[in-house]
């Protein structure tokens, strides 16, 4: 039984690819469903962002997974199949459990760090849970991708610096001013980033906007969308002199505001500091600005510097967050590895033995009695009382051995009989998960075998449900 | 007694110097659960030291100011307290990582210059004199502060002009937080220095020191004492802001320096305890 991933995403496909294959919340658990429905596999889940979108399976033939996912894929799509293999790419195994995490650490993802897949998977994989498409396996998995993306985000500053323009150039102004509290900002001429600058600022405490614009209409409308205020053009100087921020975006082809101007503004606000914006090409802020005392000024060229720094911060945490990856796949792939049937039945009858004898041990003294040769009946009897009690499920469970759903039996024998084995012990969630499994696991069992494995993945659903 | 005073310093040394790598790491891997961290630690290290000077004071007989090693364990601390003091009301960040290895210089320098215990020579027995020390101690102190706020806030404003972002973002304090603490810290300062210098200015005239007023180290005071007085003037009544401020603080620690490492031991004619 291998975990498979098959999809696409900003590195192999187009925009325009990634969009005919976007999946909205309904669809993504259609598509799930069709995947268990058509046998390929015992847990499904499909997880789209505007990225990438991605089918990932648990299932005992790979080859045939990946095959299963793609027809899916293709068929929501309308696209032919041979269309898509060149965008596609699959993993399995490690590979597929490895990309989970680094998809769900923002290290696959187009800017590294950024902090909404955590929520994007945990939303797909919540839906999956809900509609009934994931179980033992993928219910402890995707548990342990969403906490592998919380531990990253903690341990290495990977999301720390800002690595859009407006916000580092909100991060830039909190590096002059401490924190927002009584500023002011001034947006010169309507532009999308200093909308964008403006919005930022405001999320991290700045209530005073104002705005102003050579046309007053654009800029009641800007200042009706960011909730500010329109201020005539005329006076722009004196509103230079209330702002702490002022940001620039108009189309002037000259200089909007000189350095006699900052100059002028600076003695009527006492010298107060001012940081200015200069998103505009070419320029609106004299470059002079620069060198007035408590007045500074950064252009796009000097954010664009700046984010290009924090991408490589970025870059270098991304190191870090790959040993947790690497980490935590080891322990992801100690507990998968105890849900195969033959470990864990040696561990049984290892754990039976062990009852037996310290229960032997126990009456030790009250077998003083008995010959030598009594003693050894003694002793073949319990062991012939265990074994024909353990012969039945030993047989069962190496019957199923080669079907689908068997990882479900290993995980009900591994929670009945408590047996932590050679992997970690389940989690809460995961043991309880596991303990639904069990009991619709023997019920699929008793109505026969008829039923697909789909099918009787498909029952336990309702269990996962309990735990999500 | 004074064993163990030197063994509560050693401690206090070790706790420091574990404080300051805490907040390079954090500086480093910026994880803020690290700045409590080397905050708890430091306040370790402040307590040793306190219990240092509590001992030595002990095994002295008399409040411990006398000599090299006395007085800048005695500076030290008060650096110490202060910052920590600050730090809760301000919580502003790696802040530990300039302050500690001023205090740890300052011990290093104590230590080499370490000597046993001596009775107060009868000059300095006086209640006057004390007060003078205690009251002193805590304007260095905060003026110290301040005038570390002072260069970090002019090289992260040169940092800043030369587009150096990438080293400032979110490791230094603001500029703004760098300000007040400099303004905050000689708030505080400058009352304390002024009371430090009429204290012993009483205690030189009951005591007819023969003309005090020239002394190399009475005019440096004085002179240090302008400087902070400008500073705050400046900042109350002149609207100076940021780099102006900056520069006074950073005036002002030089001679507060100059008269520590050189007027003190070296030039003055009657104020050579402390040296």
């Amino acid at each position: 039984m291998l975990v498979v991933v098959t999809g696409i995403s900003h590195k192999t496909a187009s925009l325009e690819l990634r969009e005919r294959l976007a999946l909205d919340e309904a669809a993504a658990l259609r598509v799930a469903q069709e995947l268990l429905d058509g046998g390929a596999a015992c847990e499904a889940l499909a997880l789209s962002t505007c990225n990438r979108t991605e089918l990932y399976t648990y299932a005992g033939d790979s080859p045939a997974a990946r095959q299963a996912a793609i027809a899916v894929l293709a068929r929501h799509a309308g696209a032919d199949v041979r269309e898509l293999e060149s965008s596609l790419y699959s993993y399995s195994g490690d590979g597929a459990i490895a990309h989970l995490f680094r998809v769900t650490s923002s290290l696959d993802s187009m800017v590294i760090g950024e902090a909404q897949i955590v929520a994007q998977v945990k939303a797909a994989y919540q839906q999956a849970c809900e509609g009934g498409c994931t179980s033992v396996v993928f219910n402890r998995l995707f548990r342990h991708a969403l906490e592998v993306g919380k531990r990253v985000r903690t341990e290495t500053a990977i999301g720390e610096r800002p690595v859009s323009v407006s916000s580092a150039a909100v991060e830039l102004a909190l590096q002059v001013f401490g924190k927002f509290k009584d500023h002011t900002v001034l947006i010169v001429g309507a532009g999308e980033t200093s909308e964008l600058t403006a919005t930022h600022l405001k999320a991290h405490g700045i209530e005073s906007i104002l705005v102003t614009n050579r046309t007053f209409a654009a800029a009641r409308e800007l200042a009706h969308r960011v909730g500010g205020r329109a201020v005539p053009f005329e006076d722009l100087e004196a509103h230079v002199a209330a702002a702490d921020i002022v940001i620039s975006s108009t189309s002037a082809p000259h200089y909007v505001i000189t350095r006699e101007r900052v100059e002028r503004a600076l003695r009527r606000r006492r010298h107060r500091p001012i940081f200015f914006i200069d998103i505009a090409v070419p320029r609106d802020l004299d470059p002079e600005i620069d060198r007035v005392r408590n007045a500074y000024l950064y252009d796009i060229d000097d954010l664009q510097h700046v984010v290009e720094q924090n991408r490589g911060e970025r870059e270098k945490e991304a190191h870090h967050a790959e040993r947790i990856v690497e980490e935590e796949l080891r322990s992801v792939n100690d507990w998968l590895r105890s849900l195969e049937v033959v470990p864990t039945i040696a561990t049984l009858r290892e754990s039976v033995e062990k009852i037996r004898r310290a229960e032997l041990e126990r009456l030790g003294g009250k077998l003083g009695d008995l010959s030598d040769e009594q003693r050894a009946q003694v002793d073949m009897l319990t062991a012939s009382i265990v074994n024909k009690i353990l012969h039945l499920p030993t047989v069962k469970m190496k019957e199923v051995a080669g079907s689908q759903e068997c990882y479900l039996y290993v995980a009900a024998v591994r929670t009945l009989f408590d047996l932590s084995g050679n992997g970690a012990a389940p989690r809460s969630g995961g043991g309880a998960a596991a303990d639904d499994a069990a009991t619709d696991a023997s019920g699929a069992e008793t109505t026969g075998t008829a039923d697909p494995p789909g099918a009787t993945v498909h029952h336990l659903r309702g269990a996962g449900t309990d735990n999500a | 007694m004074e064993h163990a005073s030197v063994i509560f310093l050693w401690i206090a040394y070790l706790l420091y110097a574990g404080a300051f790598a805490i907040f390079v790491v954090q500086f480093l891997t910026k994880s803020p659960a690290l700045t409590r961290v080397g905050l708890v630690v430091a306040a370790a290290g402040l307590a040793f030291q306190t219990l240092t000077i509590v001992f030595r004071g002990f095994s002295a007989g008399h409040v411990p100011f006398v000599g090299a090693y006395e007085s800048l364990v005695m500076v030290a601390w008060s650096i110490a307290l202060v910052w920590h003091v600050l730090e809760s009301f301000t919580r502003m960040r790696a802040v530990g990582l300039y302050v500690l290895p001023v205090v740890l210089i300052l011990l290093t320098v104590a230590w080499v210059d370490y000597k046993p215990p001596v009775q107060l020579v009868p000059a300095l027995r006086s209640d006057i004199v004390i007060l003078h020390v205690i009251v002193m101690l805590t304007a260095i102190g905060c003026l110290y502060v301040a005038g570390g706020a002072g260069i970090i806030y002019l090289i992260e404003e040169a940092l800043l002009r030369r587009r150096k972002a990438g080293g400032v973002l979110g490791r230094l304090p603001s500029l703004g937080a760098l300000e007040k603490l400099m303004y905050h810290a000689t708030l505080v300062g400058l009352p304390f220095l002024t009371a430090g210098m009429l204290a012993g200015i009483i205690r030189a005239e009951t005591y007819n020191v023969p003309s005090w007023w020239v002394d190399p180290m009475v005019l440096l005071a004085l002179f240090a004492w302008a400087l902070y007085a400008l500073l705050l003037w400046g900042r109350m009544r002149a609207d100076w802001v940021g780099g102006r401020i900056a520069w006074l603080a950073i005036a002002g620690l030089v001679v507060l320096l100059v008269i520590r490492f050189a007027a003190v031991p070296y030039l003055s004619g009657f104020h050579t305890y402390g040296g």
